[in-house]
């Protein structure tokens, strides 16, 4: 994705023809219009990334879930502490951290949740 | 033929400089103290020291802090737009932190000082913090408004404000523990399968296969160092999502 491809005409040493010439113009042309966006960035309409960045995301989303039922749980233990519910704030809870896990997991992969700057994770 | 090893014991820490007692809790400079020092050292030793001529046509160094620099400005500014300038220290400093503290984790012999849980929860806290402070501090109350999904029916939002609330509060946990867990597993599925070596070289007629797990070790380490610079901007990337939260709250 960078910007090697564009002179790596194999013919440019003596004279290029016609064709080759228009070939080397459209890979430009595209490329430039891949660069374009980031020029320009908009945070709600990037396109998802590829490459370390893909592979970054893909760890990112089991930990999402464990860590939403965790804090569930936390939460939950601290409100049978403070309000003395003994079971029902950690059963409640423990719910909502699954939900919340499954909620986290859904924003991480672009399915729910359009706020801007969660799902725009791509390579710079 | 009962040679055991101890994959955990790498990750133990070992007092170096005593410094007294708080009840029966030592207080002691680690080892791991002592990596932090020496990556903070290496970190100015790249953006300080060879910076500091600040020649046009930037020699080797300097072109390495500036690679660092962009790539992270880059990352910065497309999280947060242009309000987030002002974070780049924090940011910057973060990723050069937990990626030199990962690369020193990869020499062999060394402590990996971000497989500790409490390193990384500690980084991951000082991030929610500057989060929810800053965020607070621009937008007031308003801040809170994170917390409502926009255009949601009211009988909804009384389940919908817990589970955001919930999902908040993971932040800093989900941070924490992916860093600290690629850490420790990958050191010891390195360690587990090198010791494979070992044992199948000490078992006999076995030990025709013992270049099985040697080949394994070699692309686990390779995987390893990949998954030491991934962390590093996985870790740096969600702050400034994160961070971009504290910006512009109201959605």
């Amino acid at each position: 994705m960078n910007g090697d491809d564009a002179r790596d005409g194999k013919g440019a040493e003596g004279t290029p023809t016609d064709s080759e010439l228009s070939a080397r113009l459209r890979r430009l042309e595209t490329q430039i219009e891949r660069k374009r966006p980031q020029a320009a960035p908009d945070p709600s309409s990037r396109p998802r990334g590829t490459g370390p960045s893909s592979l970054g995301q893909a760890m990112t989303i089991s930990t999402e879930f464990v860590a939403g039922v965790i804090a569930g749980g936390i939460l939950g233990w601290i409100v049978d502490h403070v309000f003395g519910t003994k079971p029902w704030g950690l059963i409640v809870l423990l719910m909502l951290g699954f939900v919340a896990g499954i909620y986290n997991v859904m924003r991480v992969s672009g399915f729910a949740g359009a706020r801007p700057g969660r799902r725009d994770r791509q390579e710079p | 033929m009962a040679v055991t090893i101890d994959p955990i014991e790498q990750f133990e820490l070992k007092p170096l400089v005593s410094l007294g007692h708080i009840g029966h809790q030592q207080l002691a400079f680690t080892q791991s103290a002592l990596y932090m020092f020496a990556a903070v050292g290496v970190i100015a030793l790249i953006t300080i020291v060879a910076t500091a001529s600040r020649s046009v046509v930037p020699g080797r160094m300097q072109s390495l802090a500036e690679i660092f620099y962009e790539f992270m400005a880059d990352t910065l500014h497309q999280a947060t737009g242009d309000g987030g300038k002002r974070f780049m220290p924090l940011v910057f400093s973060l990723f050069m932190f937990v990626l030199v503290l990962n690369l020193f984790g990869m020499i062999p012999y060394a402590f990996a000082v971000t497989s500790h849980l409490i390193v990384t929860f500690g980084l991951a806290a000082l991030v929610i913090s500057v989060v929810v402070i800053y965020g607070v501090m621009k937008h007031g109350s308003h801040f809170f408004g994170l917390f409502v999904p926009s255009g949601v029916p009211k009988p909804l939002l009384a389940i919908l404000v817990p589970i955001e609330i919930i999902s908040f509060i993971s932040r800093p946990i989900s941070l924490s523990v992916r860093l600290f867990a690629n850490m420790l597993a990958g050191h010891i599925a390195m360690k587990i399968f090198a010791f494979f070596v070992v044992q199948l070289l000490l078992a006999g007629a076995w030990s025709v296969l013992s270049p099985l797990p040697l080949f394994l070790t070699i692309a686990l380490t390779a995987l390893e160092f990949l998954v030491a610079a991934l962390q590093a901007y996985v870790f740096a990337t969600l702050t400034a999502i994160y961070l971009n939260d504290a910006l512009h709250p109201g959605h």
